[in-house]
C-alpha cells in the first residue's frame, strides 16, 4: 500500500509518518508541503519523495493520504484527495468550521472514499482499558464525567484564527468529547462555556471550560486550556474522572512516565504504548479491507460541533443547544 | 475563658480537641441530645456532658464562647439563643441553609454585641494558606484558571441529615462551600455561576457536582464536589500567566503504615497520615479566640461566610434554571430552597 502525507504544518504528521514506516507492506510514497524547506526535510527524514504541489502527489498511484495541514485547509485537501479517489486520514479537528466539515463528509461519501478522523487518544492503551471497564458495566450507570485536555500553547498557525478557526477550545475540545461519546454512546445536547485569552499575549482563546448535557441524562465538564507553561514537566494531559452509580473510574492517559531531572529542571518521560501507531495501523487496515472507519467523519463533526457550541455559548453567555448551531 | 461545644459529631470532636489543648481556654462542657455520645466526648477531654444547651447554661456560671457543631438546619436557632445569652459564637459552615437566615444571624449577633465566627477552616490549612501566599507574591503572574476538588464518601451522620437536601443543601452548600470561600479569598467576588449535579438524576447515596465560576477579575474556576468517591481528598490548581500552583492531598503521604495481613484478611490496610503539630481546626479556633481577646478582625468574617453561601446558592439556582446565575442579583437567590 502506498500512502502520502499532505503537509507537515501539524506536528502530528511526524508521529503518523513514523507509524507508517513501522507497518509491513506500507510505503510512505510522498510528502507534499507548500513550505518547501519543511517538506524536503520531512521527505529526507522519512526516506520519501517531496512534492511541492499536493495535486501532483494525488496524481501518483497512492491508495491513501494523511492530511495534516492547517485546520482551515482540510476542506481543500480532503476534497482534492477524494476527487482523486484516495482514502483519507484527516487530522483533528476535522475542520475549522462545521460547514466545511459537513462538505468533507459529503464529498467523501459521494466519491466512495474512506474519511477517518485522527483521534489517536482512542488508541491510548489506558483509555482502551477504561473503555473495557465501562463496557463491563462495573461502574453502573454513568452519571457524570470530568475531563481535562490541557496543553502548552503551540504558537505558529494554531494562534492565527484564519488558519486554525480558533485556539485552545477548537484544538483541545475534540479529543475528550470524542472519548466521552465513544465511552458512553451518548450525544451532547447542550454546551455552556467560559472562554478567555489571558494565559498568553496572543489574541486567541487559550482558556476554556465547557459544561455539557448529554441525551442520556449525564453531564460532563472539560478543561481544554493551554494552561501548561514552559516549565511544566510535560506537554499536557488527557484525564477523565468517570462517576457511575456503582463507583468511580479515574483515567490519566499519560501517567505512564518517569521523572527525568537535569539542568533545565524535571521532565516527564512517557514510556507507555504509542497511540499514533494504533491509529495509523487501524486506518491502514480499514483501507486494506475497504471497511468502515472506526472513527468516522461524522465522529469528527460531532466533536467539532461541541467546540463551536462552546464559542457561541461564551459569546452569548448562555447554554447553547447543539440543534440550534 | 469557658468554651462550650454543641454537638458531639465529627466537628464537635475537632472543636473539643482544640479547646482542650488551648492555653487560656477551659472546655467547660459538651452538649448532645445523644447522651452517650456527649459523655464519651466529655470523658475523653475531662469535661461535663449535657443533653441540652439549657442544662449546660444552668450549670456553668459563665460561658464565654460556644461552638455550634450541629447539623446546618439547627444553626440558626442555636446561634440566636447563644447570642441572646451574650456568649461569642463559633459556628460550623455553612452558616445557614438560607441567606435570609444567615443575614438575620449576623445582624442579631451584631445587635447583641457578640462575635460570630464561621468555620471556614480551609483558610487555616497550611497548603491552602501557602497557595494564597505564593499567589500574592505574583510568582505565577496574573491568575487565569483555577481548579479545585473536595470530597470523598457520602457523609453519614445523625438521622442521615446530609442525605436530606432540604436540610443540608447537598455537597455544594455543605462541602465545596470551603472552596468557594477559598477562591473568593484569592480572587475576590464572583460575577456568575454555572453548575450541574447528579442529584435528581440518579437514586442512591451519591452526589457529584461540577461548578464553573467566573470572577469579577476575570478568573475562571472549576469546582468539583464529590460524595461519590471512597476516600476524602482535596486538590487545588491555579494556572497563571507565568506559572502554576498544584496541590493534591492524595499525593501527600509523609507517613504510611502498612500492617501485615491478619489470618482472616486478604491483605493489610495501608494507613497514610500527614501529621502537623497543630491541626487546622486548632489554628482556626485559636485565631478566633485571639480575635475575641484582642478585639481583632478575623481572617474569615461572618460576611465572608455569607458571600460563600451566596455562591453556593447561586450554583443551586443554576442547576434548577440551567442558566448562569449572576451574583449581582443576589436578592433573587432567597427563592432557592
Amino acid at each position: 500500500m502506498k500512502v502520502g502525507i499532505i503537509s507537515f504544518a501539524h506536528g502530528h504528521a511526524n508521529g503518523y509518518a513514523n507509524a507508517l514506516k513501522q507497518i509491513d507492506g506500507v510505503e510512505l510514497y510522498g510528502i507534499a508541503d507548500e513550505e518547501e524547506e519543511r517538506g524536503r526535510q520531512a521527505a529526507d527524514r522519512f526516506g520519501s519523495i517531496y512534492f511541492a504541489d499536493y495535486q501532483d502527489l494525488l496524481k501518483e498511484p497512492i491508495d491513501a493520504v494523511v492530511v495534516t495541514s492547517e485546520n482551515q485547509k482540510h476542506l481543500e485537501h480532503v476534497k482534492a484527495a477524494a476527487e482523486h479517489g484516495k482514502h483519507i486520514l484527516c487530522e483533528k479537528p476535522l475542520s475549522s468550521n462545521v460547514q466545511d466539515a459537513e462538505e468533507m463528509i459529503r464529498v467523501c461519501k459521494e466519491k466512495g472514499v474512506i474519511l477517518q478522523t485522527a483521534f489517536p487518544v482512542r488508541f491510548n492503551t489506558p483509555i482502551q482499558h477504561a473503555k473495557k471497564v465501562i463496557d463491563s458495566g462495573e461502574l453502573g450507570n454513568i452519571v457524570a464525567i470530568k475531563g481535562t485536555n490541557r496543553g502548552t500553547n503551540p504558537g505558529g498557525w494554531f494562534v492565527q484564527k484564519e488558519k486554525s478557526g480558533g485556539g485552545a477550545v477548537i484544538d483541545h475540545t475534540v479529543h475528550v468529547v470524542d472519548i466521552i461519546r465513544w465511552f458512553t454512546k451518548a450525544e451532547i445536547v447542550e454546551v455552556y462555556a467560559e472562554i478567555d485569552d489571558k494565559l498568553s499575549d496572543y489574541e486567541i482563546d487559550d482558556t476554556g471550560l465547557l459544561t455539557m448535557e448529554f441525551d442520556n441524562g449525564m453531564f460532563a465538564t472539560l478543561d481544554c486550556s493551554w494552561s501548561r507553561n514552559k516549565s511544566f514537566p510535560t506537554w499536557g494531559d488527557v484525564t477523565l474522572e468517570i462517576v457511575g452509580t456503582n463507583g468511580t473510574l479515574s483515567v490519566d492517559a499519560f501517567a505512564q512516565k518517569m521523572d527525568v531531572y537535569h539542568e533545565d529542571g524535571v521532565n516527564w518521560s512517557f514510556w507507555g504504548d504509542n497511540m499514533d501507531q494504533g491509529l495509523v495501523e487501524d486506518f491502514v487496515q480499514t483501507v486494506r479491507v475497504k471497511g468502515r472507519p472506526s472513527i468516522s467523519g461524522e465522529d469528527g463533526l460531532k466533536a467539532l460541533e461541541a467546540a463551536m457550541a462552546a464559542y457561541q455559548s461564551s459569546e452569548r453567555k448562555e447554554a447553547v443547544a447543539i440543534k440550534d448551531l | 475563658m469557658n468554651a462550650l461545644v454543641l454537638g458531639a459529631g465529627t466537628m464537635g470532636n475537632a472543636h473539643s480537641a482544640a479547646y482542650a489543648k488551648m492555653e487560656g481556654v477551659r472546655l467547660c462542657g459538651i452538649v448532645d441530645v445523644n447522651e452517650e455520645k456527649a459523655k464519651q466526648l466529655a470523658d475523653r477531654y475531662g469535661t461535663q456532658a449535657f443533653t441540652s444547651y439549657q442544662e449546660a447554661k444552668q450549670q456553668i456560671a459563665a460561658i464565654d464562647v460556644v461552638s455550634v457543631c450541629l447539623p446546618t438546619p439547627l444553626h440558626k436557632e442555636m446561634v440566636m439563643q447563644v447570642a441572646e445569652d451574650k456568649s461569642h459564637i463559633v459556628c460550623e459552615k455553612p452558616l445557614a441553609r438560607h441567606l435570609d437566615d444567615a443575614r438575620e444571624m449576623i445582624q442579631y449577633c451584631q445587635q447583641q454585641g457578640v462575635r460570630l465566627f464561621v468555620g471556614h477552616v480551609v483558610r487555616f490549612f497550611p497548603e491552602y494558606v501557602q497557595a494564597k501566599q505564593v499567589l500574592d507574591t505574583e510568582k505565577i503572574g496574573q491568575p487565569v484558571i483555577a481548579r479545585t476538588t473536595r470530597g470523598g464518601a457520602f457523609p453519614r451522620a445523625s438521622n442521615d441529615w446530609y442525605a436530606n437536601f432540604i436540610k443540608s443543601g447537598g455537597v455544594i452548600l455543605d462541602t465545596v462551600i470551603h472552596d468557594f470561600d477559598f477562591l473568593r479569598w484569592c480572587f475576590g467576588d464572583v460575577e456568575r455561576v454555572y453548575a450541574k449535579t447528579s442529584r435528581g438524576r440518579t437514586a442512591g447515596s451519591i452526589e457529584y457536582a461540577l461548578i464553573t465560576l467566573r470572577f469579577e477579575n476575570g478568573v475562571i474556576a472549576h469546582v468539583e464536589g464529590t460524595w461519590a468517591h471512597q476516600t476524602f481528598h482535596t486538590k487545588l490548581e491555579i494556572a497563571g500567566k507565568d506559572g502554576i500552583i498544584q496541590h493534591d492531598s492524595s499525593a501527600v503521604n509523609p507517613v504510611v503504615l502498612e500492617k501485615k495481613a491478619q489470618a482472616n484478611e486478604a491483605a493489610g490496610v495501608a494507613v497514610p497520615s500527614s501529621p502537623s503539630k497543630d491541626n487546622p481546626y486548632f489554628l482556626e479556633i485559636e485565631h478566633f479566640i485571639e480575635c475575641i481577646k484582642e478585639d481583632k478582625e478575623p481572617i474569615v468574617t461572618a460576611e465572608d461566610a455569607y458571600k460563600a453561601m451566596e455562591i453556593a446558592l447561586a450554583a443551586l439556582e443554576s442547576i434548577e434554571t440551567r442558566k448562569p446565575v449572576y451574583l449581582t442579583h443576589s436578592t433573587d437567590l432567597e427563592g432557592v430552597r
